[in-house]
C-alpha cells in the first residue's frame, strides 16, 4: 500500500499549535517578499470599485437614490464587497496544478503533514500582507464619497471576521476541489477561471442582490456565490438582523461541510491515481 | 519593411501550428469567452433593469460599448499576452540577449513573435455584438463605421503602447511579472460608457487611464453621435502613447546589461 494513503493525524493539540505557528511564520515571511506582486493582484481586482462608481453615477442621475440605496450606502456596500473579495481570494487550484504536473507533489507527500495545511497557511498568511493595503483603500474610498460609514459598530466587525473566515474556507475548499481534478484533467485550472467569471457576476461584487431579477436571485441564493461576497458585505455594513446573520453562518457551515467531504473523497481517489502512474 | 511583413506571416504560422496541438484548450477557451460575454450582457441588463439609461446610453447602444470592449479584450489575448508578457521572463533568464542579437528591430521581435490563436473567439464575439446591436439600432452611417474602424485600430495601438510600457518596467523590476494585470483591472471600466461614471470617474478613465478613448469613443462613432473633437482626441492620444512607449523601450534597452552581469 502506498504510505501516503495512510490516515495522517495532525497530532495532539499542542503539536497542532506548534505546527500552525511554524507554518504561519514561514509563509508570512515568504509572502512579504512578494508584497509588490500581491499589491498588483489586489489592484487588478477592482471590479467592485468600478461598479461602485457606476452605481453612484446611476443614483446621482436618478435623483439621489435607487431602491433605498444612496451614494453613501452604495459606497459602503461596494467597499465591503471589495474587502470581502480581497479576503476570499484563493489560487490553490493553480498551485495544485503546478505540483501535480511537475511531480513536486511527490516530495510533499513524504512529509508527515497533509499538503492541505501548507496550501492553507500560504493563503491565510497572505491575508496579513493584504491587510494594510486594504485599510488604505477603504479609508481613501470612504473619503471620496462623503457620508460613507462602512460599519455601524464593533459588533458587526467581529461578526464579519467570523463570516469572512467562513467565506474564505468555502472559497478555499472549492478551489481545492477544482485543483484535485488535475489528477484527471489537463485543463482543470480552466474550471477555476470559469468559477471566477461566475463569481464576478453572481457573488455580489457587481451589484447588491436586491437589483437582480427575482427569478435570478432565487437561483443564485441556492449557490455558494452570495455567501462569498454579498452576505459578508451585508454583515459588515450592518444591513442584516441577528437571525439573518445566524442563517448566513448556518448556510456557510453547510457549504463548508459539503466541500470538505467532497475534497476528502476526491483527494483520496486522486492520490490512488497519482500513485498508479508510478510517480 | 517587406521583410517584416513576411516574418509576421512566418511567426504566425509557426505559432498557430504549435497551439493546434492542444485541441481541448480550444473548447475551454470558447466556453470561457462565452461565459464572460454572457456575464457582461447579464450585468448590463441588471444595470439597465432599474429603469433609466446608463449615462445616456440605452440598452442596444450600451451593447455596442460591450462589443468594442470585448474586441479590445480579444486583441489583448491574441497579440499582447502571448508576446509582451514574455519580456519579464526573458529578462530574468537572460534570453533577451538572443532577441537583441538578431538583425531585426528588438521591439518588433518581442511584439509579434506569437499569436494567441485561441483567443480569436473574443474578437469574433465582440464583432458579433457590435454587428447585432448596430443593425438593430439602424443609426450608424458608412462614414461612422469607417471612423469607428479607424478609432478601434487606434485603440488597439493605445492598449499596445500602455502594455509595452508596463512590460518594459521588467528591465528594472524583475519581480513584478504580473504588472499588466494592473491595467487589465482598470480597463474593465471600459465595458461601460464613460458617461456612466460620476465626475471623478470620468476624469480618471479619460485622462489618467484613457479607457474612454479606447471603448466609448469608437462606440460613439458606431451609433452615430461622435464629436469630431473626441475623434482627434483619441487619435492624438494613441499616437502620443506609441511614441512615448517607443522612447521608453529604447531607454530601457540602453540600460540593459544582461542577466548575469
Amino acid at each position: 500500500m502506498n504510505p501516503s494513503l495512510e490516515p495522517r493525524t495532525i497530532g495532539s493539540l499542542e503539536q497542532m499549535w506548534r505546527k500552525s505557528k511554524a507554518l504561519f511564520s514561514v509563509w508570512f515571511a515568504h509572502m512579504t517578499v512578494y508584497r509588490a506582486e500581491i499589491l498588483i493582484w489586489m489592484l487588478s481586482g477592482v471590479v467592485p470599485l468600478i461598479m461602485m462608481s457606476v452605481w453612484i453615477g446611476k443614483a446621482a442621475a436618478s435623483g439621489g437614490e435607487i431602491e433605498g440605496f444612496t451614494p453613501a450606502s452604495f459606497a459602503a456596500y461596494f467597499l465591503a464587497a471589495w474587502v470581502s473579495q480581497q479576503l476570499t481570494v484563493a489560487w490553490v487550484a493553480w498551485e495544485m496544478d503546478f505540483q501535480i504536473r511537475q511531480g513536486e507533489l511527490s516530495s510533499r507527500l513524504l512529509r508527515p503533514l497533509d499538503p492541505f495545511w501548507e496550501h492553507f497557511f500560504r493563503h491565510f498568511s497572505e491575508r496579513f500582507v493584504r491587510g494594510p493595503f486594504i485599510l488604505i483603500i477603504v479609508i481613501a474610498g470612504s473619503l471620496i464619497v462623503p457620508g460613507t460609514r462602512l460599519t455601524p459598530d464593533l459588533w458587526h466587525v467581529l461578526l464579519y471576521l467570523l463570516v469572512i473566515n467562513l467565506a474564505f474556507a468555502m472559497r478555499f475548499l472549492i478551489a481545492y476541489c477544482i485543483g484535485v481534478l488535475c489528477f484527471w484533467l489537463e485543463n482543470a485550472t480552466a474550471f477555476d477561471e470559469f468559477f471566477y467569471v461566475l463569481l464576478t457576476f453572481l457573488a455580489g461584487g457587481f451589484a447588491p442582490l436586491e437589483f437582480y431579477p427575482p427569478a435570478a436571485r432565487a437561483i443564485i441564493e441556492w449557490t455558494p456565490f452570495p455567501y462569498l461576497v454579498y452576505y459578508p458585505a451585508r454583515v459588515l455594513t450592518g444591513a442584516l438582523t441577528a437571525p439573518e446573520i445566524l442563517h448566513v453562518i448556518g448556510v456557510q457551515l453547510l457549504w463548508i461541510a459539503v466541500f470538505f467531504v467532497l475534497r476528502a473523497v476526491l483527494w483520496k481517489a486522486g492520490l490512488k491515481r497519482y500513485g498508479a502512474v508510478g510517480a | 519593411m517587406r521583410r517584416y511583413w513576411r516574418l509576421i506571416g512566418i511567426f504566425a504560422a509557426s505559432s498557430i501550428s504549435a497551439q493546434l496541438e492542444y485541441r481541448a484548450n480550444f473548447v475551454v477557451n470558447v466556453v470561457g469567452s462565452l461565459l464572460t460575454a454572457l456575464g457582461s450582457l447579464f450585468g448590463l441588463s441588471i444595470l439597465l433593469g432599474t429603469g433609466s439609461s446608463l449615462g445616456g446610453w440605452n440598452q442596444l447602444e450600451a451593447i455596442v460599448v460591450v462589443g468594442v470592449f470585448t474586441l479590445v479584450e480579444g486583441f489583448m489575448g491574441v497579440f499582447l499576452y502571448p508576446n509582451l508578457n514574455k519580456i519579464a521572463e526573458s529578462v530574468r533568464t537572460g534570453s533577451m540577449d538572443f532577441t537583441l542579437l538578431k538583425p531585426l528591430d528588438a521591439q518588433f521581435l518581442v511584439s509579434f513573435r506569437n499569436i494567441g490563436i485561441l483567443r480569436v473567439t473574443d474578437l469574433l464575439i465582440g464583432l458579433g455584438m457590435i454587428v447585432y446591436a448596430t443593425a438593430h439600432l439602424g443609426s450608424s452611417s458608412a462614414s461612422g463605421v469607417l471612423t469607428a474602424a479607424l478609432l478601434i485600430v487606434a485603440g488597439f495601438a493605445s492598449v499596445y503602447a500602455i502594455w509595452l510600457m508596463l512590460c518594459t518596467t521588467a528591465f528594472w523590476w524583475i519581480g513584478v511579472e504580473n504588472i499588466t494585470e494592473l491595467f487589465w483591472g482598470f480597463f474593465r471600466a471600459g465595458q461601460f460608457p464613460v458617461t456612466a461614471f460620476p465626475g471623478w470617474g470620468r476624469i480618471l478613465f479619460t485622462f489618467v487611464i484613457p479607457v474612454a478613448f479606447i471603448t466609448t469613443v469608437p462606440a460613439e462613432a458606431l451609433v452615430g453621435r461622435v464629436e469630431i473633437g473626441a475623434v482627434f482626441g483619441a487619435l492624438g492620444v494613441s499616437l502620443l502613447l506609441i511614441v512615448i512607449s517607443r522612447v521608453f523601450w529604447r531607454f530601457a534597452l540602453r540600460g540593459y546589461t544582461s542577466a548575469s552581469s
